[in-house]
This record gives structure tokens, sequence and C-alpha cells, in this order.
């Protein structure tokens, strides 16, 4: 596994705390970044960043499956949907629109929520932040395993899912699939309606042609 | 014989020497940094260098890809234009140095010292990440393939990862973003086209490209690369290609096990060899999809889309130049090495020698000659030479260049697909084709003993 190599520079005292911070401090500044940047598909890039941190944490947990996961779902696959569908709602009128008007004129409670509406990103955020933190101080301590990380952690992984996991891991497929399903529906049912406008179209010009011909 | 068999002597010729020099090369700065100074230091210092030594050792295999990639990309380019004028009847490059083999080399000085331009209205940032994005992802992808190449090198030991072909995966998922970001940033109609292109034609092509290795993982029942590697040792009868290991039980019949092995490995009667001739079928077409998959992920012809220069100028990269652009073009050269070292990993045996071990010792001579390099000096006192890598990795260029040049052919040979086209023959074709092969080796897989 490679690790016979390794442990002399990696055990040294503090070198996993300090990969720890750095990577934890990178993630931080780099969600900071997404919630501030004014282009809107230029944050869903520094997405990816956030998730490749996240990523890096999962591995100094030696959950090398799960990093690999995060990169190749979260960071690759699901990112780039989100900055294709900002792509197809031309994302550049974002930065025109980026001055806002505040109306003085509006009674105080319309005021604050016209605040909230503004910074509806940051509320969001110290409010998950908030749920998040609470969760964290009411359990006093997370139960930790003292056994040893497996070497073949991806056999442990498979037999959890198909026997203690099964139930969850059933229905997630089947949710996924529902999904699938619908795209295929919606995008089935409006392609047969501008197909039968084309099949229209041509006829008549296929008719005027022939009129033309004849006329000839 | 042939009528052009001049130029298909040059090729051979200009092949062979290249390969000798890249290798050569990157084996002697190997050698050097991971065991030459180590053990001059250990003379030198005693037990003080360990530490030095260690780090050395770590850094060998980085150092090795970063020497080995562009010089490839070089050779790359040059054999790829020099066979692609000789299946087109052209003359192919024939100006610079002798033959025209300097050619790459002074394209590689004039992409160095052209200007580089970022175009008005661009995203500088994102303009310049993208490349340094799409390049990265080519090198670490090719780290852990190291150890599956050279057959369990102590050198390149550190780098197995027991996730390692969902790490190369991973890694190979990356560039994508960069081909959009690419042409998000370049702040151009066509840029961006061709990168909204690449990302739909890798969404689709990914899905039979992972679920072909899947088919292969769920064979040999381990997702580490050298062990996949080492399993199919023993002739091209063990190759996951020919039923990723259904073929064990006639490779031991044949090598003198009898009717006990095929008894041992076939333990249904006709039922078992039906569904070990099942298997070959499966493994072989999804070798297939996993070429057809992977030609599209690295946008080569047939499907190289995002950057169609008939309709896109010349797509992702077109508002590229200089610098960036060299690196865009050393990553697309370096990604096609990639995946051909994959699929050799993958089913065509790694470093095996497709000739079985009991006909090959039969052969008189050859049992000697190994015999004679494991006890030579190079070997036993240098270390330069590990008889078990060296036979190993020349099976692997081997491989390895095979593949490209088909891919070459490839290219020579087929027209571009249109994106309707592309997309239909992805999400109709190559994806169910993909889920019944699966299915029917999840099935056929339990009526045969795999890998003894």
């Amino acid at each position: 596994m490679g690790q016979d190599l390794l442990p002399p520079l990696l055990s040294a005292p503090g070198v996993e705390t300090w990969a720890f911070y750095i990577l934890t401090t990178l993630s931080i500044c780099l969600a900071i970044a997404v919630l501030a940047d004014r282009v809107v598909i230029r944050s869903g890039f520094i997405l990816i960043g956030v998730f490749g941190t996240i990523s890096g944490i999962f591995l100094l947990l030696s959950a090398q499956f799960l990093a690999l996961a995060q990169i190749m779902i979260y960071a690759v696959g699901i990112t780039l949907m989100v900055v294709i569908a900002l792509m197809l709602t031309n994302p550049r009128l974002e930065r025109e629109q980026a001055v806002v008007y505040y109306d003085e004129s509006l009674p105080p409670l319309a005021k604050i929520f016209a605040s909230c509406k503004r910074n509806l990103s940051l509320w969001v955020s110290v409010l998950s932040f908030v749920t998040l933190y609470s969760a964290l101080i009411g359990e006093n301590h997370w139960p930790l395993s003292d056994q040893a990380v497996s070497p073949d952690a991806v056999k442990v992984l498979g037999e959890a899912l198909v026997t203690n996991y099964s139930i969850p891991f059933e229905f997630s497929s089947v949710l996924l699939l529902a999904a699938l399903m619908g795209a295929v529906m919606l995008a089935k049912g409006e392609s047969k309606n501008r197909d039968d406008d084309n099949v229209a179209i041509v006829d008549e010009a296929k008719k005027q042609e022939n009129n033309l011909a004849l006329q000839r | 014989m042939f009528a052009n068999g001049d130029e298909i002597f040059k090729i051979s010729r200009l092949t062979l020497a290249w390969l000798t020099i890249i290798f050569t090369i990157v084996w002697m700065v190997c050698w050097g940094v991971g065991i030459g100074l180590p053990m001059l230091l250990s003379q030198q210092l005693g037990d003080q260098a360990n530490l030095a030594n260690e780090i050395l050792r770590a850094v060998t295999p980085v150092i090795a890809i970063l020497v080995f990639i562009p010089i490839n990309a070089m050779f790359m380019v040059l054999i790829e234009r020099r066979a692609l004028a000789l299946w087109t009847v052209r003359k192919g490059p024939n100006r610079v140095g002798p033959d025209g083999n300097l050619q790459t080399a002074a394209d590689a000085v004039k992409l160095l010292l052209k200007e580089d331009i970022t175009p008005t209205g661009a995203d500088a940032a994102m303009h310049t990440f993208a490349p340094i994005l799409f390049f990265a992802p080519s090198i670490i992808g090719a780290v852990p393939l190291l150890a599956a190449v050279t057959n369990d090198h102590p050198l390149f030991h550190i780098l197995n990862l027991p996730t390692g072909i969902f790490y190369v995966l991973a890694a190979g998922a990356l560039p994508v973003v960069a081909l959009v970001m690419a042409g998000w940033a370049s702040n151009n109609k066509y840029s961006l086209v061709g990168g909204l292109r690449s990302a739909a034609q890798a969404i689709s092509y990914e899905i039979p490209l992972v679920l072909s290795l899947v088919t292969v993982c769920l064979m040999a029942g381990t997702l580490d690369l050298v062990k996949i590697a080492q399993q199919q040792a023993g002739g091209i009868l063990n190759w996951n290609l020919l039923g990723g290991g259904a073929l064990v039980g006639l490779n031991q019949a044949l090598g003198g096990g009898g009717a006990k092995a095929l008894e041992a490995a076939y333990p249904m009667g006709p039922v078992s060899y039906i569904c070990a001739g099942l298997l070959v079928c499966s493994l072989i077409i999804s070798f297939w999809l996993y070429l057809t998959g992977a030609c599209a992920e690295i946008n080569r012809i047939p499907f190289d889309l995002p950057e169609a220069e008939s309709e896109l100028v010349s797509g992702y990269n077109t508002e590229y130049s200089g610098m960036k652009f060299a690196i865009f073009f050393l990553a697309e050269f370096t990604n096609l090495f990639v995946v051909a070292s994959v699929t050799t990993v993958m089913f065509l045996g790694g470093g095996d020698n497709p000739i079985p071990p009991y006909i090959l010792d039969k052969i008189p001579g050859i049992p000697q000659m190994v015999a004679a390099i494991r006890d030579s000096f190079f070997c036993q006192t240098l270390h330069i030479i590990n008889p078990e890598t060296l036979f190993a990795t020349l099976w692997v260029i081997a491989k390895v260049y095979g593949l490209v040049i088909f891919a070459i052919l490839i290219r020579a040979t087929l027209p571009r697909f249109r994106i309707d086209q592309l997309m239909a023959f992805g999400w109709k074709r190559l994806i169910p084709l993909s889920l019944i092969v699966f299915i029917i080796v999840v099935f056929a897989r339990e009526f045969v003993n795999i890998h003894g």
C-alpha cells in the first residue's frame, strides 16, 4: 500500500494537524469566495475548489474511496451541471444587475424583508452554520471507534452497502431512476411537438415549391 | 513488397530509436535519484543520510513522470504526423533535420517563444488557470499506473493505491471542467460552444467507459491496479481481454493440469463452458466499449467535436497561444498515453508475455538468457536492471505504443461524428450495450471458477 516508505515522513508530529488546518482554511476561504464573487459562473468554478479541499479532508481521515467519489461526483459531475445550467440562463446579465436600488420610502417591516431578500445567501449560510454548530455542541462527544482502518476499505464499504444499509441504498437508486425517467419524459414531450411543427413547415415548403414548379 | 516500404522502414526505425532514447533517459534519471544517489550518500554519510534517502525515493516517481511527459509528447506528435502522412499518402514533415525528424523540437521552440495573448474581455485568471487544470490531472492520473506497468518495482511500490483504478478515473474526469472553463473564459462564442460540447460528450461517454471498467473489476475482485496486472500473468489466455480469467482453467489444462484442472475451473460441465464463452464475448465487447469511451473522453477523432476545425475554428483553444496552447497540446498527448496504459493494464495483461511459460521454457536459449541477465554485474551490484521489471516493461512499452499507433490509424481512417449522431450513438447504443454486458457478466461468473 505504500505505507512502508511514507510513515517516517508523514508521522512526524503535527504534520496531519497542519494539513488539516491548511485544508480547512483553504476551503473556508474558497467558500466565502463562492458567495462573494459577483460573476456566477466563476463562483461555480470556485465551488470545485471547495469540493476538492473537502475531499482532501476525507483523505486525511483515511477514507480514500469517499475522497475520490467526492471529486468524481461533486467536484466534476454536479458542479459541471450547475455551471452549464447557469450558462444556458445567460449569466452575463448578472454583472450588470449588480447595483441594487435601495428604496427609502418603504415601511420598516418591508425594509427588513427587502434586506433579507437581498442577503439571502448570507442568511442561509448563517442559519446552516448555527444549526450545525448547535448540533456539534449538543452532542458532547462523537462515538470513536478504536478499530484500525482496514486496508481493503472498498470491500468493507461494499459489504456494508449490500447488507446493513441495503434498504437506504435501494431507495436512493429508485429515487434516481424516477428522476431519470422524469427527465426522459419531459425531454420526449417537448421534442415531439417541435418535430410536428417542423414536419408541418417542411410540408408547407414542399407544397409551395410544387406550386412554383407547376406555375412554370 | 509494399509500395511504400521505404516509408514504413523509416517510421519503424524512428520509433525504435526514439523509444530507446526516451526510456533510457527516464530510467537513468530514476536510477540516479532513487538508487544511485542514495547508495552514494549512505557510503559517504552512513546512517545520517536515511531521511534524505527516503525523501529522494519518495520523489523518484514524480521526477520520472515529469521527465517522461515532455519527451514522450514530442515523440508522439512526430510519430502521429508521420503515420498520418503514410496512411493518407502524403509526405509528412520533411524539412527540419534529417528526414524532418527535428520538426517537433522546432515546434516546441516556436511555441515557447510565441507571445502569450489574453483576449479583451476575457476572464484573465480563469483563462490562465484552465490549461493548468487540464494538464495537472493527466500527471496525477499517470502516477499510480507506474507501479502497475513496472510489475511493482520497489522504487514505484509507494504509488500502489488500494483504490487504483478509481483514482485514475477520478483524475480523468477533471479535464472536462478545464475545457468548459477555457471555453467560457475566452470570451468567444466558438470557444464556449466547444467547451459545452466537450462537457456533453464527456458526461455521455463516461458511463459506458466506467461500466466497462467495472465489469473488469468485478471479474478481478479488486480495484488495485497492481493486483489486476499480476492476476493476468501466464500467457494470453489469462488476460482480461479473453474472459477476465474465465480461461485460466483452460490455460492450466494446456500447461499440464489435464482434465483435473478443467474439472476444477468449470465445475458445472457444459453450463460452465457456455458461461465461459459468454464471458469471453462480454469482455471483448467491454474492451471495445472502453476504447470508444476513452477516445471520446480525450477528444480524439472521430470524437473531436470540441475542437472541430471545420465548424468551430479550433473550439475551446481558439483564443490560446504560446505556452498555454502548448500545455493543452502536451496534455492531449499525455492523456492518449495514459488511456493506452490503462487499457494495457486492465485488458491486455499489463507486463505479461502473451506466450505462456510452458511454451516459453521449451524454446532453447530463453531461460539461459534470463539467467545470464539475472547474474550480471548491472543487476547484482548496481541494480540498474531488475529482471522482473525489465521484461514486463518491454512488453508494456510494446502494447502501449501499439495502442497509440492504433488510435492514430483510427484518426487516419474515420470521419468526424455530427453532434446528434454522437449523442444518439452514446445514449442509444453504447450505454444499453454496456449495461447488458454488465448483467451477463454478473450472472455468468457464478458458474465459472475464476482465477483458480
